[in-house]
């Protein structure tokens, strides 16, 4: 039986991420993430303790 | 791309100040107060039997049945009947929104493009952010809704995928197909976890790629809530049987990151598509144990991923994935530009893994959690096993934009996203056009008054003495769909639409 797992081949990366309607680059080069490192400190470390749900599918 | 698609998830609920919370009343109270245009518990529950199995026959029971029996039990003593505890809303989109047990749940209508899903995706989120938004603002206590899939306690609930399938691919072929892709697509579509767990009880602390794969012991099997299984056995088609199956795939996490559900689902339809167009069984990756390398592969700290062969030989769920890759090239090959775009975000996202796997922070759930959590834990000098982390990583799945992370994330520029934001979010609710679901919602918004019921396969609807039924069963074809949808345009009244091949006189 041939082996189905192929050995890594270097592929190199479609322009902009795809063609047509695919996925575009971020707007931005490197994200802004000061005021959200702030929303961060603000988040309660208790939350997750207090957090119960039932068991789901 | 033949086959059409959707997603039920179920969502976290909790409240900004209550310590003790009946989460079964809160999503009965989110549930009900949808407002959206829909009709309301008029789900017709006939056409329901999850007890079906895909091998051929009838289990007379799921292991959940004795919990959901209990639940049953204590919810018989709130002043509500059945269905009003259910709540089903189907909206004008053809979408299902309800309580399920304990948990709101939004299924998206069935939709053929991916473009279709994201959007449908989203407007699922804004209908739940929007009831949020309304109970909260008239008690003084925030809603607080998780699309996550754990409370970090050993309670999982799921993001579960549906795959129209032709009924000639047999369950042996799709079953043993599916199963090395399921285990290994986590490297792109988890949604990471600051924890680990069990069913029922939290381990220890410890990043891991995927929210559920703490969850999955059984190969296959028909159950969905204890012991559940990697590939899920429930047939049910909510189509002609003698066509068709529906793949119900219950072992993928809620993505908050558009890219990651695209990458998820389209990754996913692919497969299936070259299994359907003949993809030879001995093409298939085969693990040689697939339930233990499924949290093995999640909790990796190396993120390497090696895996072990069913012939013995390692490999690493990077070259899994690509082997699944060569195949879809060339039994399922893309034939229009959305889906040649799929083919080239999936080689790209595998070759930025084997790179580096932080590179796909601006696009996969996991590394950009990962990357911003880490961030703001050596920052501030937290410990990698202090329980503030696993707040901060309910945080990331906050639905509402103004708090979660994600949309923190996602403002900041920091996602790529595979269709423009303004046609993923924001949409007016609408049902996808391509679809059966076009009729589905059709129907609730040209004649709600008059719908008696309306499940997945068929719309039932009134007209004076008369009960009209939109048999929706084998509606996949676009000259069927668009026969309907213009039935449904030009009718005045229900009795119209008997014009329909497909509709008639009960």
């Amino acid at each position: 039986m041939p082996d189905p797992i192929q050995k890594p081949r270097v592929i190199p990366p479609a322009p902009g991420g795809g063609g047509g309607e695919g996925p575009k680059e971020p707007k931005v080069e490197k994200p802004n993430t000061e005021d959200l490192l702030k929303r961060m400190r603000k988040v309660d470390p208790e939350q997750a303790k207090r957090y119960r749900q039932r068991t789901g599918q | 791309m033949q086959i059409q698609f959707g997603l039920e998830t179920e969502i976290g609920i909790s409240r900004e100040n209550s310590a003790e919370l009946d989460v079964v009343a809160e999503s009965i109270a989110l549930v009900r107060s949808a407002t959206a245009p829909g009709v309301r518990q008029r789900w017709d529950y006939r056409h329901e039997d999850p007890h079906q199995d895909a091998r051929g026959f009838r289990v007379a029971e799921l292991r959940q049945d004795t919990d959901e029996a209990n639940y049953f039990a204590q919810d018989a003593s709130r002043p509500l009947s059945f269905s009003e505890i259910k709540s089903d809303l189907v909206l004008r989109n053809g979408a299902r929104f309800y309580n399920d047990h304990a948990h709101p749940e939004y299924c998206t209508p069935e939709c053929g493009t991916l473009r279709e899903l994201a959007e449908q995706d989203a407007s699922g989120d804004a209908l739940l952010i929007e009831c949020a938004r309304a109970i909260g603002a008239a008690s003084g206590n925030p809603v607080l809704l998780y699309k996550n899939n754990t409370d970090f306690r050993g309670h999982s609930y799921g993001c579960h995928e549906n795959y129209l399938l032709p009924r000639s691919l047999s369950w042996d072929r799709l079953a043993d197909g599916m199963q090395s892709f399921l285990v290994t697509r986590q490297i792109f579509c988890g949604a990471g976890k600051y924890g680990w767990e069990a069913e029922d009880r939290f381990v220890q602390a410890g990043f891991q790629l995927a929210q559920r794969s703490d969850f999955f012991s059984e190969l296959q099997s028909v159950d969905t809530m204890q012991r559940r299984p990697l590939v899920n056995t429930r047939d049910e088609p909510h189509a002609d049987p003698a066509l068709y199956r529906r793949f119900h795939v219950i072992i993928g996490d809620a993505n908050l990151s558009p890219f990651a559900t695209y990458l998820k689902v389209g990754t996913s339809a692919l497969v299936l598509q070259a299994l359907v167009n003949g993809a030879p069984r001995e093409r298939i990756p085969r693990l040689k144990d697939p339930l233990a390398a499924l949290p093995a592969i999640s909790r990796d700290p190396e993120w390497k991923w090696h895996v072990r062969l069913a012939g013995g030989r390692t490999a690493t769920a990077i070259e899994v994935q690509r082997a699944y890759l060569e195949l879809v090239k060339e039994f399922a090959p893309p034939t229009d530009p959305e889906w040649a775009a799929l083919v080239d975000a999936w080689q790209e996202v595998l070759l930025d893994l084997e790179r580096d796997p932080r590179s796909t922070a601006d696009r996969l759930d996991w590394t950009a959690k990962h990357r911003l959590i880490e961030q703001f834990r050596e920052g501030e000098g937290i410990a990698p096993d202090d329980p503030w982390l696993r707040s901060l990583d309910l945080s990331y799945h906050l639905m509402d934009p103004a708090q979660g992370l994600f949309y923190g994330l996602l403002d900041s520029g920091a996602f790529r996203l595979p269709f423009p934001r303004e046609v993923i979010y924001g949409r007016p609710l609408a049902a996808p056009l391509s679809t059966r679901a076009a009729l589905r919602g059709g129907c609730i918004e040209k004649f709600g008054g008059q719908v008696e019921s309306a499940q997945w396969d068929g719309v039932v609807l009134r007209d004076g003495p008369r009960r009209i039924e939109v048999d929706l069963r084998d509606v996949f074809s676009a000259e069927r769909v668009a026969a309907g949808r213009a039935a449904i345009a030009a009718a005045a009244r229900p009795a119209d639409l008997l014009s329909l091949a497909f509709a008639k006189s009960i």
